[in-house]
């Protein structure tokens, strides 16, 4: 059955911010934990937390590490779109330089997500 | 969030599972007791065992946010025992 509710996190910031770039895991996981349908949408420097192994360096102070969040939000369903022009101009649009279950997309699938659900988050 | 069962009931329960989070940063306990109750049959007790002293209001939001029963809390030595039903 679908998620009655849903939620949009735009995560632009990446591990040179690490606070930044795990609070809006920590909170797609608490939506997905409380059965709220979410996408996390990457652009910016944010889309370097999606580069196969980067997030493996990314610890802020107080928080789980970001990878175990990351895996948390993946195995309970959480979606993650990424920015094309964002992968490229950082040449990370090679076939296995994103993680898996990353699905790399352009504004318009961005749109459609942020206008099908009730609130965005931007990071 | 109210608890609505008191310390001297709480005392009385023998949870049907308990999870042991202490140590674990936000969103830890949450996410282990959201697993956990995937196990276990409707009805059943879990207790929450967590050294983040939010942990006891953050589970009683979640449990009224997804319909479990949220029946209260317990401080230990350096930790509390949040206790929740499961609904549904």
């Amino acid at each position: 059955m679908a998620a009655a509710e849903k939620l949009v996190f735009m995560v632009t910031h990446g591990p040179d911010d690490p606070e930044l770039a795990t609070i809006p895991f920590v909170m797609a996981a608490a939506a997905l934990a409380s059965d709220v349908e979410v996408v996390l949408g990457f652009q910016a420097d944010g889309v370097r937390l999606v580069h196969r192994g980067e997030a493996d360096t990314v610890q802020a102070p107080e928080f789980p590490p970001l990878a175990r969040l990351m895996a948390d939000v993946r195995e309970l369903g959480g979606t993650m779109l990424v920015c094309s022009p964002c992968i490229k101009s950082r040449g990370l649009a090679a076939p296995d330089d994103l993680i898996e279950g990353a699905e790399v997309v352009a504004a318009g699938r961005f749109i459609a997500e942020i206008t099908s659900a009730p609130n965005s988050l931007v990071y | 969030m109210t608890a609505i069962t008191s310390e001297s009931e709480l005392e009385t329960i023998t949870a049907d599972h308990v999870i042991d989070a202490r140590g674990a940063a936000c969103p830890g306990p949450l996410l282990e007791a959201k697993k956990a109750m995937g196990g276990v049959p409707l009805g059943s007790v879990l207790e929450i065992w967590s050294t983040d002293p939010v942990t006891k209001t953050d589970i009683g939001a979640w449990s009224a946010k997804v319909g479990h029963e949220f029946l209260g809390y317990l401080a230990a030595d350096g930790y509390d025992r949040v206790f929740v039903v499961r609904r549904k």
